[in-house]
């Protein structure tokens, strides 16, 4: 039959190719792990080789115990946290009304727009002013600063995934409790927010790795670890003068296991949210 | 309604709360007898990391150093005296940017305001690297008529240096010497018989500058015109990126400090220039090299112009005047620059400035470079400009050689282009 | 019941009793929905244009002193052939990754929709497409040192050990390679993003479809442009702007792993921007250059704004 000789001939191909692409990400992340296990002594051989000979964690302790980095690390969390916090909040003031509410399209779409709108503004260009305010204000090596700003950049993903999963919940399921005498606030947060929470947890963990990712802005307005992120310290340690490569692969180790930690837990979840609702997690 | 006010009400209560509860975080954080030092990520605060918990111990203060990487600390030192912001209690700055901290008079006076003398133990053109405006050379316009000052003093002692492999050859006495050494020993992809530090701006101007001297060439004459691209200068850039690059390792456009003397201590290069930091963090760090003792270090060599310039590249320590802790920052310089303290910090790995230890024999066996160290500082190595547009200055020339390195221009495009816009940029900054 | 973009839910489930209350009601709903939408979008909106304001005055002052200048830093910000060759390598740079994420994407999301049959899988390889998107870019930067570094970039030692190269290639040292080895980061890290949206709407078609087009008789090219394309049309273009716009922004990377060298070569938009603005620090050319990089963004936003279905109703 015509269908299975198709799916043959695709298998065929498939194999091979998607055991390539899983090499080329696998790859990468193994040689990340595996430079963050060597020793230092490994790293003044003629050729890198390819598996650590004495594996140690001497670079994980290096990076948080005596550069400290685990304060970074308690700074981003509460700066994304924040950030999270925020975000959800103005993100569920804004798509409540336009997805609950009977309101004009236009302004709906308006809303939408605009919030897309903000994707495009190009960090770098914005952070020229923001220098100059931020220093106005005081807030120059402050970690409030850095909350504000992952805030505006993150709400156009909290607009776009809360209006996903807001709209898909039917106006019914509302309905219902205003039937039986309840007020609005009364039916937004026990029957809207229960239904809505896989979706403002996949939200969240959305806005979460965004925000831990930031780079730029935290580069710029930070100056001491009173305020500094975990990715600063990462590319600090990309230094000259010194052969640290292990320690450098350690905190970029630990960069990428604290979203991807947040990721596999949420997975279901997230999955809908990443590809603007149009998947349920299966 | 009345709900919905309340919820915004309630909202913004949440936030503000939350914005208490981090700045009073911040402000927990900042009690506590300590002083945030402003540092570079490298072997050259070696010695510094090592004696911190000393000064705890005897004083009491903690040190909290924040180690960055050399460009970012130049960018973050500047945007944080932009801000006015008393993060930092003490910064360590590299001699080069002097002339822009000078300046824009973000650095608090040593002598004037906490009454530091002159050592006869120092050399006197440490202290003259740390004063502003430069008691000698070209002064920028806007300085001329500032009163001079004691900025800074050196806590690494820092003077580009020349390192080849002593057991394969004698040292080198001019850089035609350097190029015909490195020819009958380079061995491509196993021995290179010069590396070139390549990577763009700082590093590449860092390892060029000394070799431009030598060719009796210059960034700037006495006052302040581009001479980048006169023929002498012309000369030293194609010796640096068609000379010794043709006995370079492939990849110099990305090479920095710590490549070359990694490649020098698993015994793949013959010789290089060298800054102190890496001889005692890399080239002769016991655990990580195999080329301990096989190593000689000199003085530059000489160029066609029969001299040979050696290169400053202190840093210094210095005390912002946003700083809140000014007395506590003043007593840990003195501490820190003290016989006894400079005796530890060098044998913790830190680059002293003091005669008497690098002259001290019992060191020189420990830091075989010490002398060498010595020899250069007695006899007054050049600095960099002194102009406060240094740092753009460099970029730009960096730039440009990186190019030429890479074969992207020619040297005479690329002297050109960097002349051009480094007219522009001087013009534009008023000299 | 899915919908592709949530469309409008209110016109199509309004159950009869609402639409016969008549215009007291909806008109006391907007009115609440206006309540909770402006002062939260006010605040935001106040937030966001203000930067962009300061801007425009700081682009409009000398560096040196901050009196008014009017258009000099603009002109001397177009003056400048860096930022031509910024722009240049912007171009090129999307000119690269922008087809080969969408061709790969598209790609890989057809061969795993027509292989791969197992759902426990389809989920495993949804969860593995993620990863790549949550890895902060710095780390990625940091990966990409560890491959391409001259010296001990892992990259040139396989290429060896495979005979495929006799001496090592400096990849970050030349213009070509350069510009290969930075383009590769972002392919690696976005093109799962792009196979997850194409993924996710290939789902979408209506099994029916495709069992009526088998049954006609219809095979691979035209059962994709026929039945499948359609539905990813939409899709094609959210995700075109949506790179376009993260292209155009990308820093973090580059900046990590060869500075914009050699020479200006992968100095893109931004990170030639960070040069004027915090290497240079001539703050009024870089709020000209900010402008117009803000101006030339709205442009874009307002062409994807017409040509994107944000609202299907």
């Amino acid at each position: 039959m015509p269908r299975r000789r198709a799916g043959r001939r695709w298998r065929v191909v498939g194999v091979p190719v998607l055991g390539a692409v899983a090499l080329v990400y696998a790859f990468p992340l193994y040689w990340l792990l595996v430079t963050a296990l060597k020793g230092e002594g490994e790293l003044y051989r003629a050729t890198p080789s390819l598996f650590p000979h004495e594996p140690t964690l001497a670079a994980f302790s290096s990076v948080l115990v005596t550069r400290r980095f685990f304060v970074l690390l308690e700074n981003s969390i509460i700066v994304c946290g924040a950030t999270v916090l925020i975000a959800l909040a103005i993100g569920f003031a804004v798509t409540y009304p336009i997805t609950r509410l009977k309101v004009s399209r236009r302004l709906r779409v308006g809303v939408l727009n605009w919030a897309l709108s903000l994707r495009f503004l190009p960090p770098v260009a914005v952070v020229v002013p923001y220098f100059a305010i931020v220093r106005g204000l005081g807030l120059y090596d402050r970690p409030e600063a850095l909350v504000l700003i992952y805030t505006i950049f993150n709400l156009p993903f909290s607009i776009w995934m809360l209006k996903g999963f807001l709209a898909e919940i039917p106006p019914e399921v509302e309905e219902a409790a205003f039937v039986d005498g309840a007020s609005r606030w009364v039916a937004f947060t026990r029957v809207l927010l229960p239904l809505a929470a896989p979706g403002i947890l996949a939200s969240g963990v959305i806005i979460f790795s965004f925000a831990w990712s930031e780079f730029l802005f935290a580069l710029i307005l930070t100056a001491s670890p009173q305020a500094q992120t975990f990715p600063v310290g990462v590319q600090g340690l990309v230094t000259q003068f010194e052969i640290i490569w292990n320690d450098m692969a350690a905190a970029g180790a630990i960069a990428i296991a604290v979203p991807l930690g947040l990721m596999v837990l949420a997975r279901r979840y997230v999955l809908a949210g990443l590809t603007f609702g149009v998947i349920r997690g299966q | 309604m009345k709900r919905w006010v309340g919820l915004s009400i309630l909202t913004g209560v949440a936030v503000l709360a939350l914005a208490a509860l981090l700045a009073s975080s911040g402000l927990v954080a900042a009690q506590g007898a300590k002083l945030v030092i402003a540092a570079v990520a490298g072997n050259e605060s070696l010695g510094l990391k090592a004696v911190a918990p000393m000064y705890e111990r005897e004083h009491g203060v903690k040190l909290d150093i924040v180690e960055m990487p050399y460009p970012t600390l130049y960018e973050k030192l500047v945007t944080t005296f932009q801000a006015g912001a008393p993060t930092y209690d003490l910064v360590m700055l590299d001699d080069p940017w002097m002339p822009k901290f000078g300046t824009e008079e973000w650095l608090t006076p040593l002598d004037s305001t906490y009454g530091f003398k002159r050592d006869r133990d120092i050399p006197n053109v440490i202290y003259e690297v740390g004063t502003w405006p430069p008691p000698r050379g070209p002064v920028p316009p806007s300085e001329k008529a500032k009163p001079k000052h004691l900025l800074g003093i050196t806590v690494v002692g820092n003077v580009e240096m020349f390192m080849y492999r002593k057991d394969l050859s004698p040292a080198p006495k001019s850089w035609d010497e350097v190029l015909t050494n490195a020819k009958k020993f380079n061995k491509p992809g196993s021995m290179a018989g010069y590396v070139v530090r390549g990577a763009a701006t700082n590093p590449i101007v860092a390892d060029f500058l000394p070799i431009l001297w030598s060719f009796g060439g210059d960034v700037f004459d006495a006052n302040w015109n581009v001479v980048i691209d006169s023929p002498a200068s012309l000369r030293a850039v194609k010796f640096l990126v068609q000379d010794l690059k043709g006995v370079a390792p492939s990849g110099s456009e990305n090479i920095d400090a710590a490549d070359r003397s990694r490649l020098m201590a698993i015994g793949q290069a013959y010789q290089s220039t060298v800054w102190p930091g890496e001889v005692t963090g890399i080239v002769e760090n016991p655990k990580v090299s195999k080329v301990i003792g096989k190593v000689g270090f000199i003085p530059m060599p000489a160029g066609p112009s029969g001299k040979g310039y050696g290169m400053m590249g202190n840093w210094l320590l210095a005390i912002p005047k946003a700083s809140k802790n000014g007395g506590a920052a003043a007593a840990f310089i003195t501490w820190v620059t003290s016989p006894k303290v400079q005796k530890t910090y060098a044998e913790a790995g830190g680059i002293p400035a003091r005669k008497s230890i690098l002259n001290d024999p019992a060191m020189n066996k420990a830091n075989p470079y010490f002398s060498a160290l010595a020899k250069s500082l007695e006899a007054v190595p050049n600095w960099r400009p002194r102009t406060d547009q240094w740092n753009a200055v460099e970029t730009i020339l960096g730039t440009n050689l990186n190019a030429t390195l890479a074969g992207l221009s020619t040297p005479e495009e690329a002297t050109k282009k960097a002349a051009t816009e480094i007219r522009a940029l001087m013009k534009k900054a008023g000299y | 019941m899915e919908s592709a973009s949530g469309s409008g839910l209110q016109a199509e489930s309004a159950s009869p009793d609402r639409r016969k209350r008549g215009h007291g009601f909806e008109s006391r709903q907007e009115r609440l929905a206006y309540a909770i939408l402006l002062p939260v979008l006010g605040t935001v909106f106040v937030v966001v244009t203000y930067p962009l304001l300061f801007a425009v005055g700081q682009s409009l002052r000398a560096t040196r002193g901050g009196d008014f200048v009017g258009l000099q830093n603009y002109a001397s910000a177009l003056e400048n052939p860096l930022l031509y060759d910024a722009l240049g390598a912007t171009g090129i740079y999307a000119g690269i990754v922008l087809p080969t994420e969408i061709l790969a994407g598209l790609g890989l999301a057809l061969l795993v929709h027509r292989t791969v049959r197992s759902p426990r899988a389809r989920l495993a390889l949804y969860v593995f497409a993620t990863i790549p998107i949550v890895i902060p870019p710095v780390a990625v930067g940091v990966i990409a040192r560890l491959i391409y570094a001259p010296g001990y970039g892992v990259l040139n030692h396989l290429l060896m050990l495979a005979g495929v190269v006799q001496a090592e290639i400096p990849w970050l040292s030349r213009r070509d390679t350069a510009m290969l080895a930075v383009s590769s980061v972002d392919v690696w890290q976005w093109t799962p993003f792009v196979y997850l949206v194409f993924f996710a709407g290939l789902q979408t078609v209506p099994r029916e479809s495709i069992d009526a087009a088998q049954v006609d008789g219809a095979t691979g090219w035209t059962m994709f442009s026929r039945i499948e394309l359609p539905y990813l049309r939409p899709l094609f273009l959210m995700v075109l702007f949506w790179r376009i716009a993260d292209v155009l922004r990308v820093f973090d990377h580059i900046f990590i792993l060869t500075g914009g060298g050699p020479g200006s070569t992968t100095q893109l938009l931004s990170v030639y921007l960070y040069r004027v603005a915090f290497k240079f620090f001539d703050t009024g050319e870089a709020a000209a250059l900010a402008v117009m990089v803000m101006l030339a963004m709205s442009l874009l936003y307002a062409a994807a704004t017409r040509l994107l279905p944000l609202e299907r109703d």
